[in-house]
């Protein structure tokens, strides 16, 4: 009887240091490099995440080169708002500026996104027009500076 | 009054646990949105789609401005066309309108996420600056976050199959640019910056504006803070 009793035990002990050396294994080899060292999850993914290409590359770079025209949109009431703004990057094949110039054009849609009457846009210090009423037909920039639309052209 | 008056002082009493701790060195990375400067251009929006190559159908969005607009009736009418892109157009006559505004709206990096608690997996985590990131070689696509999001900031890609939101533009911020949104916003509706640095733009933004989180009984203790932010907004 106690020969079978540490048989058993035997068996029993055994398969226990089995199986759970064969989770300890297969879990070493499925968690993923990195994970759990400042959480759970993979902190190698928080590098992953700052791999990314910047389309919009800031004013200081625009003004690095259009130093003018950036003084100019500067001076007035326009200074808050950023060159890509407007000039939103074209990234179908390059963003570089050089190749591919962002020029947009002055056309009522553009400056209406901001411009448009809308109720809820009133008493925001941005100034409101029916563009119907206002010059129909006419692109914005044939009258208006673009990057000083204060002043008129001609 | 008091508690505007000094906002980190009022965060280090709610749940925002990891501004107590010191760590000077560390960024933690927040926003404000001006309610009373937006205008509902939409380029933020559009913006980050062309940064971020958020999928340009009409569905996918990682920040979108809804127009809403309270009715003589008390009706609250919430619009957003295309997320905004392209410019919000009052759809209401102008004599039906009580009041009318925008709310732009994206990921609120909340420090106690439900979308994290969500993930099976842990694919989806806040990161030591306090960003909620995406682990997209991790992410088994099962979706639950976007259903435990009480913003409905995420979203399925359907080009890889896995959860996409706002990282905050985690990209840039690291190179010291500012998101996409914030740079190319006309009227600085949008304000980012570094909690823990008492210089940031943001921290004198909150100092300066009674600020108010969407949807604070859910207690998600987000860092996203609005001002001028109407009890309306869901």
């Amino acid at each position: 009887m106690n020969k079978y009793l540490s048989k058993i035990i035997f068996r029993l002990l055994f398969s226990f240091v089995v199986f759970v050396s064969i989770f300890i294994l297969v879990q070493r080899s499925l968690t993923p490099e990195s994970f759990g060292k400042y959480g759970h999850y993979r902190a190698n993914s928080i590098e992953d995440n700052k791999i990314q290409t910047s389309f919009f590359k800031g004013e200081a770079e625009c003004a690095s080169c259009h130093e003018d025209l950036y003084d100019l949109k500067d001076s007035d009431l326009h200074s808050e708002i950023s060159c890509e703004s407007c000039h939103t990057p074209k990234i179908d094949v390059t963003t570089e500026c050089k190749e591919m110039p962002p020029v947009v054009e002055g056309n009522i849609e553009l400056c209406a996104l901001c411009h448009a009457t809308n109720p809820g846009r009133l008493k925001k210090g941005v100034p409101q027009l029916d563009f119907i009423e206002h010059k129909e037909g006419k692109n914005c920039i044939e009258c208006h500076n673009p990057h000083a639309p204060w002043e008129l052209t001609e | 009054m008091y508690a505007f008056a000094k906002p980190i002082e009022l965060l280090a009493q709610s749940k925002d646990t990891d501004l107590k701790e010191d760590k000077t060195d560390q960024s933690l990375w927040g926003m404000g949105v001006d309610l009373e400067s937006c205008i509902g251009c939409g380029k933020c929006a559009e913006a980050c789609k062309i940064e971020n190559n958020v999928p340009k159908e009409p569905f996918y969005f990682r920040t979108w401005v809804e127009q809403y607009t309270v009715k003589n009736d008390g009706e609250v009418k919430i619009e957003s066309p295309n997320g905004g892109i392209g410019g919000l157009k009052q759809s209401v006559p102008t004599e039906d309108i009580f009041k009318s505004f925008m709310v732009p709206k994206l990921c609120n990096h909340c420090s106690e996420a439900p979308c994290v608690q969500a993930c099976p997996v842990g694919a989806t985590f806040i990161s030591p600056d306090g960003v909620v990131l995406v682990d997209e070689s991790y992410c088994i696509g099962c979706s639950y976050c976007i259903q435990a999001c009480p913003y409905g900031a995420r979203y399925m890609n359907p080009y890889t199959k896995v959860v996409d939101k706002c990282t905050f533009c985690y990209h840039r911020i690291n190179d010291g640019l500012e998101p996409a949104c914030v740079e190319v916003c006309p009227t600085n509706a949008r304000i980012f910056g570094d909690l823990r640095d008492k210089k940031s733009d943001l921290v004198k933004f909150l100092q300066k504006n009674p600020t108010q989180v969407l949807k604070p009984h859910l207690n998600t203790s987000s860092r996203v803070f609005y001002n001028g932010l109407s009890s309306e907004v869901k």
